[in-house]
């Protein structure tokens, strides 16, 4: 029996990701789509051959899992609605915008007895595994500093609505990078430092540029660059890469690297072409086997959280000029 | 005919004996170091004399005294060469504290004498072009600057890079290129964050070095001494108008490779260079002499080499203290 999954918004772009990835997943069934913007809602479900459902509550009642990609400042609401249905979630990254809004999701699945993982499919990119198999395993030795970019062009639309994104590029850009950094260290932030600022678009109402740099407990070090500093034609959305420096030896991941270069000559167009598989089919075979078996999630709304908590400290110190310290 | 004294005879000091000797108005006609080995075989390659002692390089029948000792030494040499008027050229970073940076420049005032330091970046010609673009105003407003230099662990004579109070670790002797660059093409900074690992030298050292710019501009400045592989440099620039990059590993021009011969001890070795017609290092070198020739500023005022020696010192004094650094 497969199961039967449908997607809440595509308001984020990465909704069509992992409704490609469901079509072709044996173990998911993508029964239908809700949004709120019904014209896009019944657009897609009809591209997608699936069925609409004019209320979140409808689709709800027919499945047993959902994949909610609303604006990150409305995943709040979605996560009730499901926990509330006894449905398991699959939420997009960051969780949530507000540390209130993040801990009574995790409450509310926890009660309901739900699953809710976060999306950081970055943990299931082939590099990053080999990578951190190898720091488990000790052959890096025990790891100092950790230096990573999360860079892409700027996503537009809702992503500059600080009401529905509740930041710009920090708070797009922080959370993956932080939670790869929370994987490799095992340790969790002590301090938090950022320089922010609009540049690229001096009009936008909120930060496209930052630099975030975090200590954690163990005292490993690391900074993260979350800046929307990809201009339009840049060949690639963008990367996620990271640097890590252990005791016996360092190394570098570029996530997103593998490409085919693509000169096209009927638009002028030069661009990277992937051939890379996409992590998010690994994510998305996880979730549903976690969702059938019962299994706790892999990536945890605890996750989502910690992440979250090292972005609000990063906007917090943009405000003060200060590093920000974080309760253990 | 300018006579040229060379004091300490490590990699740098031979590669300003080679260049000094082939500029035409100059002739190398003294070398010292406290290994007198060293002296000997690098006196040979341009027919110069072995100083017994320091002092004979301050001796009357010399114009130019060239300083590339450990950089805890400077002061000291650069301080009596001025007081015996002698023009100087010293090795970057100018000193290893403020107060030493400051005793050289009241000792070259009151000489009257003319000195320039090493900052020879400014010279390579991806990062002069760099600048022409930022200050030509065709990027537009600029966001992100990131720098990067990576290196393995220097040693030196007596490893004296490996000891943090001799040379101040990697951000002081090595990052020290990029911070000049970001003064040179931005101004002073007003403040400054870093993290860094320099309490495992002499295993290796890493910085992570956040600048804030009175423009806004936001600098990130990567220094490694932690690295196995080649040095290696790159940075990426983006402003409103456009992004600009450039990484050494990208832009080899020759690629040489030499298989091991047995016998010889020769191992296997690869090299990849990219050559000009003119190395940026014997052009400071061309460019001191002409100042001296014409009574011309020098290519790097005392007062700048100051202002990277103080930069680079808030930068290890934030990651000492955990505190940012207003910078004045």
């Amino acid at each position: 029996m497969s199961v039967k999954i449908g997607i809440i918004s595509f308001a984020h772009m990465h909704a069509y990701s992992y409704a490609d990835v469901l079509q072709h997943l044996p173990a998911a069934e993508l029964v239908g789509v809700s949004d709120d913007d019904a014209e896009r809602g019944r657009r897609v479900a009809g591209e997608l051959g699936i069925a609409y459902y004019d209320s979140d509550e409808a689709l709800l009642d027919n499945v047993q899992a959902v994949v909610v990609t609303t604006e990150n400042a409305r995943h709040t609401e979605q996560v009730l609605q499901a926990a509330d249905a006894g449905v398991a979630v699959l939420c997009e990254k960051p969780i949530a915008t507000t540390v209130a809004d993040a801990e009574e999701m995790i409450d509310a699945c926890q009660e309901a007895g739900v699953q809710l993982m976060t999306s950081f499919s970055c943990r299931f990119a082939p590099a990053f595994i080999e990578a951190n198999n190898m720091i488990v395993a000790g052959e890096l030795g025990p790891i100092l500093a950790i230096q990573g970019t999360n860079r892409s062009r700027n996503p537009g639309g809702w992503f500059t609505d600080k009401q529905l994104a509740g930041g710009g590029s920090v708070m797009d850009h922080t959370v993956h990078i932080a939670d790869l950094m929370r994987v490799v260290t095992g340790d969790e932030a002590a301090s938090v430092y950022c320089e922010m600022d609009t540049v690229y678009q001096p009009e936008l109402p909120v930060e496209d540029s930052g630099v975030v740099t975090v200590e954690f407990s163990q005292g490993c070090i690391g900074s993260i660059d979350c800046s929307w500093s990809r201009p339009p034609h840049y060949p690639i959305w963008g990367d996620a890469t990271l640097c890590i420096i252990g005791e016996s030896g360092n190394l570098w991941l570029d996530l997103f690297l593998e490409h085919l270069d693509y000169y096209h000559n009927p638009d002028d167009s030069y661009n990277w072409t992937s051939y890379a598989e996409s992590p998010n089919y690994v994510l998305m075979e996880q979730f549903t086997d976690c969702v059938q078996s019962g299994a706790p999630v892999p990536i945890t709304g605890q996750d989502g959280l910690k992440a979250l908590e090292i972005t609000l400290a990063a906007y917090e110190s943009a405000q003060s000029a200060q590093p920000v310290s974080l309760p253990a | 005919m300018l006579n040229v004294a060379v004091i300490g005879t490590g990699t740098l000091g031979k590669s300003h004996v080679a260049n000094f000797a082939q500029i035409d108005g100059c002739q190398v006609r003294r070398v010292y170091d406290v290994v007198a080995e060293a002296a000997q075989e690098c006196s040979e390659q341009v027919g110069a004399e072995v100083a017994s002692d320091a002092k004979e390089c301050y001796a009357d029948d010399i114009d130019v005294v060239v300083v590339t000792t450990p950089t805890s030494y400077h002061a000291e040499y650069c301080v009596q060469a001025a007081q015996a008027g002698k023009h100087i050229f010293c090795e970057k970073p100018m000193t290893r504290t403020v107060e030493q940076g400051e005793e050289i420049m009241a000792a070259v005032a009151e000489a009257g004498v003319t000195m320039t330091v090493g900052h020879v970046v400014r010279l390579f010609p991806e990062y002069a072009q760099a600048t022409k673009m930022i200050k030509s105003g065709e990027l537009g407003k600029i966001g992100m600057v990131r720098m990067t230099r990576i290196n393995t662990m220097p040693r030196g004579s007596h490893s004296w890079f490996q000891d943090f109070e001799a040379s101040g670790g990697v951000f002081l002797d090595m990052s020290i290129h990029d911070v000049d660059w970001l003064l040179w093409t931005f101004g002073k900074p007003e403040r400054i964050y870093m993290k860094g690992l320099w309490e495992h030298m002499p295993k290796l050292d890493y910085a992570l070095c956040t600048l804030r710019f009175p423009d806004g501009t936001i600098a990130h400045v990567e220094g490694s001494w932690a690295d196995l592989g080649l040095f290696r440099t790159n940075f990426e620039i983006t402003g409103s108008e456009g992004l600009l990059a450039h990484d050494s590993t990208a832009n080899v021009t020759l690629t040489v490779q030499k298989r091991a011969t047995e016998g010889t001890g020769a191992a296997e070795v690869q090299v990849p260079a990219s050559p000009a017609y003119k190395s940026p290092y014997l052009m400071e070198d061309e460019l001191f002499i002409e100042a001296l020739q014409t009574g011309g500023p020098p290519p790097v005022s005392v007062s700048e080499a100051l202002e990277a020696v103080k930069v680079a010192l808030a930068g290890l004094q934030s990651a000492q203290t955990g505190e940012v650094v207003e910078y004045q």
